[in-house]
């Protein structure tokens, strides 16, 4: 066996790099300050779950990245490369799914990705059909007779045939049926596999929760936390409600560390948990519960601490 | 040409089809039935005594002189206003559909977030816009020379080729100026609205100021005076009519692809 090619001598600096180091970005619109100071770093090979309710400034930083938009103060470097410098050797390396799909009307998928491989040397055509089968997508339709979920395969399709080192989804899953939400699940683990760096913003903690190694919490335009995924999902909350046979145990329950904005209706217990889920169960296993449900609230709630410790 | 050249060129192209085989056929059917009916003004004299009651400046802001010669009647009919005028129109049109709608419905992100420059895209599409311009001289020369030949107009080719060329490039004028203003800012209403004003006061300003005594000099800031001044269906054109327009135009296009470069691209 020979040397490995491409597998990053001491004379290739951009292996050595992260993946992505944001340092102070600012992003002004006018008057609107959507970026107001991010600074992170994603490692190589990592799945890097990038969250935050609409509007936090996700899609700003992505397409900053991107070169799409000229940073108002900041520093980024993507695989060791400056975005506006080296925009085409960086765009080269990566791939973008866009949130807003905005796809040429009158094109079929097939038509795009031939474009697309154009653009980009080239796509391999068995490849394209296998993941166009995963994602049971038709191929020979065009952009305008398809539903949002299926626009949003064809844009998955486009990111994941690129083989590229970097991808970088924008809400991927938006509009995506459950079952496609796991086989994009597995399309992330089997890029993550072969060494692939994926940035994936979203707006749903339970997405970013499976898919990602490490994450960030965005809101107004600021990390409001970083770092792994199991710690976030401990500080996350959780909506629970149980049903109980009989009129709910309220000061058993009331002894609970962590259980907040709690209210009974009839047999029905409703409340908001901030903490671990075992002393819960504790107290609901001496107690006959018909049902019980814990789901996870949206982003504003789960995050609510976070939040309200930043404002 | 490496396939990226192909897709950014013939891609916007292609997608421009139906823009451009609805102009071409417009254009075919204007020249054809223009033309159709000079046997019947060679024959009246009574319209050539009709025109030559109007005032004479009235006459000269028309370009209705020896509307009974072949190359009054053409003048008259075709080339001292409509065609022009809609060979501008499609500059404004084609750069309108391909950059800026393009732009600010979000698609042009797709194509940047491959490995292709935004001067490479911009000019991709710039080289299309240019290309429809260039199909539909073609056209306009190939209706225009066939149906010379069909309905016994005598005049010079040569004459009929300067003056359709110079109608084609006030077009490619007006592209120019249209991918300056896509490329300063995704602004598709902005574009029409300067493309449009520039069209009109150029051709006021090439009717009106030889009326006035005072004005008349300063009808040469107008394209349409750099492309129809020489009265071509007459006299020919001098070469820097030509140049002078494809110079503008380009310059132009090129402060758009500068502009481009160095500014946000509008999301969805």
């Amino acid at each position: 066996m020979g040397t490995a090619v491409g597998a990053g001598g001491p004379a290739d600096k951009s292996l050595d790099s992260p993946a992505i180091r944001i340092e102070g970005l600012v992003k002004d619109y006018g008057a609107v300050h959507a970026v107001q100071g991010i600074d992170l770093e994603v490692r190589r090979g990592e799945v890097f779950g990038f969250l935050g309710p609409n509007g936090a400034g996700k899609t700003t930083t992505i397409r900053c990245l991107l070169d799409l938009l000229r940073p108002t103060a900041g520093r980024i470097t993507v695989l060791g490369l400056d975005p506006r410098r080296d925009g085409i050797a960086l765009r080269r390396r990566l791939a973008y799914m866009p949130g807003e799909l905005r796809l040429p009307e009158r094109m079929t998928a097939a038509g795009l990705a031939a474009a697309i491989g154009r653009l980009r040397g080239g796509f391999d055509l068995r490849r394209r059909d296998e993941l166009a089968a995963r994602l049971d997508l038709d191929l020979d339709r065009r952009m305008r007779d398809l539903s949002s979920g299926n626009r949003r395969k064809v844009a998955l399709l486009l990111a994941f045939l690129a083989d590229a080192e970097l991808l970088v989804l924008d809400e991927p899953t938006n509009g995506l049926d459950p079952l496609m939400q796991r086989e994009f699940l597995r399309l992330v683990r089997e890029a993550r596999e072969r060494g692939t760096t994926v940035f994936l913003s979203s707006h749903v903690l339970s997405e970013v929760q499976r898919a990602a190694d490490r994450v960030a919490v965005l809101r107004n335009g600021k990390v409001l936390a970083l770092g792994g995924v199991e710690e976030l999902r401990r500080r996350a909350r959780q909506r629970v409600e149980v049903w109980f046979a009989g009129p709910p145990p309220t000061q058993e329950l009331a002894t609970l560390a962590g259980l907040v904005d709690s209210t009974v209706e009839d047999h029905r217990f409703v409340a908001v948990l901030a903490g671990p889920i075992q002393p819960l169960l504790e107290v609901l296993a001496r107690h006959p519960v018909v049902s019980l449900l814990v789901e996870e609230p949206d982003l504003e709630e789960a995050f609510l601490d976070l939040y309200e410790a930043a404002s | 040409m490496s396939g990226r050249w192909v897709e950014l060129t013939l891609g916007p192209f292609r997608a421009s089809w139906r823009a451009g085989l609805g102009w071409s056929i417009g254009l075919a059917l204007l020249v054809v039935s223009t033309v159709a009916f000079w046997p019947a003004f060679r024959g009246s004299s009574g319209i050539s005594q009709a025109i030559d009651q109007l005032p004479g400046p009235v006459v000269q802001a028309f370009g209705l002189e020896g509307f009974g010669t072949p190359a009054g009647y053409l003048r008259g009919g075709l080339y001292e206003l409509i065609v022009p005028l809609l060979f501008a129109m499609a500059g404004i049109g084609f750069t309108y559909s391909a950059i800026a709608s393009e732009e600010d419905a979000g698609r042009l992100e797709l194509f940047l977030a491959q490995p292709v420059s935004r001067t490479a895209l911009l000019v991709g599409r710039s080289v299309a816009i240019f290309g429809w311009l260039l199909v539909l001289t073609i056209v306009v020369l190939a209706s225009q020379l066939a149906s010379d030949a069909v309905f016994g107009i005598q005049i010079e080719t040569a004459r009929v080729v300067a003056t359709i060329v110079l109608c084609a490039l006030l077009g490619a004028f007006h592209a120019g100026l249209c991918i300056a203003v896509a490329g300063a800012a995704a602004r598709p209403t902005r574009l029409l609205s300067v493309g449009f004003s520039v069209a009109y006061a150029g051709y006021l300003v090439r009717a009106l100021f030889p009326l006035s005594a005072i004005l008349a000099p300063w009808r040469h800031v107008s394209p349409w005076d750099w492309a129809l001044g020489s009265d071509p269906l007459v006299n020919g054109a001098e070469a820097w009519r030509y140049l002078l327009l494809a110079a503008t135009g380009v310059l132009l296009a090129v402060a758009g692809l500068v502009a481009f470069a160095r500014r946000d691209i509008r999301s969805a």
